[in-house]
């Protein structure tokens, strides 16, 4: 097997999924510009470019507030799995290794190993900030993208209200009116229920070959395996 | 005169605050100039029709039955000076000394979707004499 095609398929979780997410995105840019233009002939308006659409706060807030709510998702997740357990869960840990587990089982410490990455071997700081990092970035990327949906929402906002022949709000009275957080909340509903339905789910369904899944002859009271 | 720019919301993760004031500043440039063109043709009826969307042009003509040009004549138009510009995306509001008049951007550049409004309220669209149907 070629080098190329080593990469390839050792990443190819990442790199399909890095392919999909950007030949979606730029579904989403072809369908909103129709869409929005539609509404603008109907509204007796001139339609708008693509790279005007793509610069707009209309296409922004449609890709931010998915994107809040994803990172929301994980960064929860995330955290949440390290207290909240679901017996028979391959998307729980086993049921008595709630919270953050011994220095022994994370291999922390004096428990550290000669592979393990340098800012488990550095210690102090480094290894309590290393211990988090996965929900800290997402709980960053999380934050950082509801702001951008909350700037974003306000242009598109504004924007309408103009429109409307309506006075603009300031951002402030944007971030504490329902249009922002109806778009907010739609997204967040829609995780919680995604995450909620995995988890049990996946108690008493199989999906052979997933690491998602238990494996296919595992009991339903076996929690915290994955096939 | 103060101008106010909506975000260039191509700004995505955490530079947007920034692009609120720096984009669009010649947007708001355009705006006022437009805005004050039309505020300043009291008595150019015709050059003040050519200002406005098309829209708002059948909306007036079958309105009063008469030319745009005789028909806006009637109307409480402003004639100020223009105290303040925003600019959110393709839309955009300016606010003369004795009007608000609010604008889109069009293929032939901004154009006046209504003009001799006066505020309702919080909340509340601003009611206009001369806009669109």
């Amino acid at each position: 097997m070629s080098d190329v095609r080593r990469v390839l398929r050792e990443n190819s979780l990442s790199l399909g999924f890095g392919a999909l997410f950007l030949l979606t995105l730029v579904g989403q840019a072809f369908a909103g510009v129709a869409d929005l233009n539609d509404q603008r002939v109907s509204d007796g308006l001139d339609p708008i470019s693509l790279g005007r659409f793509l610069t707009s706060s209309s296409f922004a807030v449609d890709v931010m507030e998915n994107w809040q709510s994803e990172y929301l998702q994980f960064f929860l997740y995330v955290f949440a799995t390290v207290w909240l357990v679901q017996r028979g869960s391959a998307e729980s840990k086993k049921l008595e290794e709630i919270g953050p587990e011994s220095d022994e089982k994370q291999r922390v410490g004096a428990h550290a190993k000669r592979d393990s990455p340098p800012s488990v071997q550095a210690g102090g700081w480094r290894t309590a900030v290393f211990s988090r990092s996965l929900g800290l970035l997402m709980g960053t990327l999380f934050l950082l993208t509801w702001a951008s949906s909350s700037v974003a929402g306000w242009a598109a906002f504004n924007s309408n209200q103009l429109g409307s022949h309506e006075d603009p709000v300031t951002w402030l009275g944007y971030v504490g009116h329902a249009d922002f957080w109806n778009r907010t909340l739609q997204n967040w509903q829609s995780e919680m229920l995604a995450v909620g339905s995995m988890a049990i789910f996946s108690v008493y369904l199989r999906q052979r070959g997933s690491p998602e899944s238990k494996p296919v002859g595992a009991s339903h009271a076996v929690t915290g395996q994955t096939g | 005169m103060s101008t106010r720019n909506g975000p260039c919301a191509a700004a995505f993760i955490g530079a947007a605050a920034l692009f609120v004031s720096g984009c669009g500043s010649l947007s708001a440039d355009e705006v006022q100039s437009v805005a004050a063109s039309f505020a300043g043709a009291e008595d150019d009826p015709a050059a003040r029709c050519q200002m406005l969307t098309a829209n708002v042009v059948e909306a007036l003509v079958q309105d009063a039955g008469a030319s745009c040009e005789i028909a806006i004549q009637d109307l409480p138009v402003g004639s100020g000076d223009v105290t303040s510009v925003e600019v959110w995306g393709e839309e955009a509001q300016a606010r003369l000394t004795d009007d608000t008049v609010f604008l889109t951007r069009t293929a032939q550049g901004w154009r006046i979707t209504a003009a001799a409004c006066r505020p309702q309220g919080a909340d509340l669209p601003y009611a206009c004499r001369l806009e669109g149907a």
